[in-house]
């Protein structure tokens, strides 16, 4: 899986984590997941499990809290999946 | 003063199942009962495990460490520690030996445990070893307050301390009816009266299989997930990780689950995203409160085979008031009140009196004389019964609105409107007060996202709009809305998720 299909995938799940919201109209690699994107806690959650159930990784000993930006992620997950 | 039937729950129970659901008079009077008739039942699993009978060994050579360390009947111990075997087993030889846990959420950092020491007057503090770096201040300061590692042991038993069920139990902290955090103090029959009214209103409920997502130090996860659990001879799976849960499902299997409303809506919705039911075939029933229950909920779980039953509770009721059994055609109830339990509905406030009531605020005076009125609890929830006896939780006291008219309006029962909206996942009304003096009610709401998410994005808000104006004309005049906001973004919300009001105004 290359990194654009990485990045539509997650999309995918966000607009699920977020509902069909006007943010995800215009997100980048940049956007701030707090920031921009308005995910609580439990959204984050949310996201975490189901990147693991999509992707088949597991976290390793990173919380989600140190992932800034959607584009964090995205780098992350490529990493996993070498 | 009203009380329900102590038949109530009957009805929703076999008879044999029914005979097992007894009172005792305190924590160690169950645990004795549970450890002779399950010994070999697992008691704990996960990443540690125990049975009924070798936690029993466990907490009594605990029972000795704490003697050692001159603890003794009535003294207050501080458990610090997150959900984890020693946890149990500290919280059943304290409350055993007649010393009274008082649960430190995990999450304190180094000045507010030294704090909570000198207010308790700790005589000893129970720690898990990773914490050990946030006593510092707490030894350097308190030394008198003995450090005692969770995971310590002796080599001979101790065994436990003969109880009345007034004798104090435990300290959970609370926001209570102000906000402001306080200790609420907990007697052995109060955690015992709270625990037993888990075991009505399910089928089966003994020898079930839980996983335990919620923090022990929170009523909701010591009584109705933990002590329900030790009563019932159920086992307890203690979830690590909460992003793990569902791999834990996967293996352990649970047949009942205990969750805030937040969890429960994300489940459904990786359900939903990945085509299955996460919690799998063995899951039967969602017990489901500490913040107000969707009736949403309550239906999309039905289409899983899954009862979700709404709740309600305090940590000053030792955590049971009221249960619904009836949610399938009953969904915005919580249910009827326990048997055993007073109440009055004085200006709409629920006022309660029962053996599950706390003992009053630790060390709060004032707290106390404005919670308290010639003996009733005033819980500061607005309420209804139906006919039935149903009850329907308004609002907060505290939290009514007096409008410009005169009129009073109780925001939580104009949302509880809203919340029928299956687009609507969360709201919140307020008055807005403008510098002409002129004034609206305000509801911003959060979407629904799996719902929403079939809508074009540029046609959500007027959907939404067009739903709300709907709702909106039913209603009488003086809660009739007047501005609606649709959010981007999520609410402010405490810890356990619920919306903190004032702090919300876009």
């Amino acid at each position: 899986m290359n990194r654009s299909e990485i990045e539509s995938r997650l999309k995918d799940l966000l607009a699920v984590a977020l509902g069909n919201k006007p943010q995800l109209q215009g997100v980048t690699s940049d956007s701030h997941l707090v920031n921009d994107l308005g995910l609580n806690s439990v959204g984050v959650l949310y996201l975490v499990i189901a990147i693991e159930e999509y992707f088949d990784i597991r976290f390793d000993d990173v919380g989600f809290g140190d992932f800034t930006t959607v584009g964090d992620v995205v780098d992350y997950v490529e990493s996993k999946l070498q | 003063m009203n009380t329900s039937p102590v038949d109530v729950f009957d009805k929703y129970t076999d008879a044999e199942t029914l005979s097992k659901i007894v009172d005792y008079s305190t924590v160690g009077e169950m645990w004795a009962h549970s450890v002779a008739t399950y010994p070999n039942n697992v008691a704990i699993d996960g990443a540690q495990r125990a049975t009924f009978a070798q936690l029993d060994q466990m907490t009594a050579h605990f029972r000795t460490v704490l003697v050692q360390n001159g603890v003794q009947q009535g003294d207050r111990v501080g458990i610090l520690m997150p959900n984890c075997l020693d946890f149990v087993k500290a919280f059943l030889a304290v409350t055993t030996l007649g010393a009274v846990a008082v649960l430190l959420p995990a999450h304190l950092d180094e000045a507010t445990i030294f704090g909570c020491s000198m207010k308790f007057g700790l005589k000893a503090l129970v720690y898990f070893e990773a914490f050990a770096p946030k006593l510092g201040l707490l030894a350097n300061r308190n030394p008198a307050c003995k450090q005692i590692a969770g995971t310590q042991s002796a080599d001979v038993p101790t065994p436990c301390t003969q109880l009345e069920g007034t004798h104090p139990a435990a300290v959970l902290f609370t926001g209570g009816t102000t906000g402001r955090s306080k200790g609420a103090l907990l007697s052995h029959q109060a955690l015992m009266r709270g625990t037993k009214n888990g075991c009505y209103g399910i089928k089966d409920v003994f020898e079930q299989r839980y996983v335990l997502v919620l923090p022990l130090t929170h009523v909701f996860g010591l009584v109705r997930n933990l002590l329900t659990c030790l009563y019932t001879g159920s086992t307890l799976y203690l979830c690590q990780n909460n992003k793990d849960l569902f791999r834990d499902v996967a293996i352990f299997k649970p047949s009942i689950m205990i969750l805030v409303p937040a969890l429960a809506e994300m489940a459904l919705n990786l359900s939903k995203q990945f085509g299955r039911n996460m919690w799998g075939d063995s899951m039967k029933t969602i017990i489901c409160g500490a913040a107000t229950v969707a009736p949403y909920l309550v239906k999309e779980y039905a289409s899983f085979g899954i009862t979700l039953l709404p709740g309600y509770g305090m940590t000053e009721t030792a955590n049971l008031v009221s249960g619904n059994a009836e949610a399938s055609t009953n969904p915005e109830s919580v249910g009827f009140v326990y048997p055993g339990m007073e109440w009055r509905v004085v200006d709409g406030e629920l006022w309660l009196k029962g053996p599950n009531m706390m003992d009053g605020y630790v060390g709060d005076e004032e707290e106390n004389k404005l919670s308290y009125c010639d003996g009733w609890f005033k819980t500061g929830d607005l309420v209804r019964f139906d006919d039935k006896g149903f009850l329907y939780i308004t609002g907060r006291k505290k939290e009514v609105i007096v409008l410009p008219t005169g009129e009073n309006v109780s925001p939580a029962e104009v949302e509880n409107h809203f919340y029928a909206i299956d687009e609507v996942q969360d709201c919140l009304v307020y008055e807005q007060i403008y510098d002409d003096g002129t004034w609206s009610l305000v509801l911003e709401v959060l979407p629904r996202p799996a719902v929403v998410a079939k809508y074009p994005q540029e046609q959500v808000e007027a959907i939404l709009k067009q739903k709300i104006a709907e709702v909106n004309a039913k209603l009488p005049s003086f809660e009739k809305i007047n501005k609606v906001i649709v959010r981007t973004t999520d609410f402010v919300r405490s810890p356990s998720m619920k919306i903190v009001r004032g702090q919300n105004k876009q």
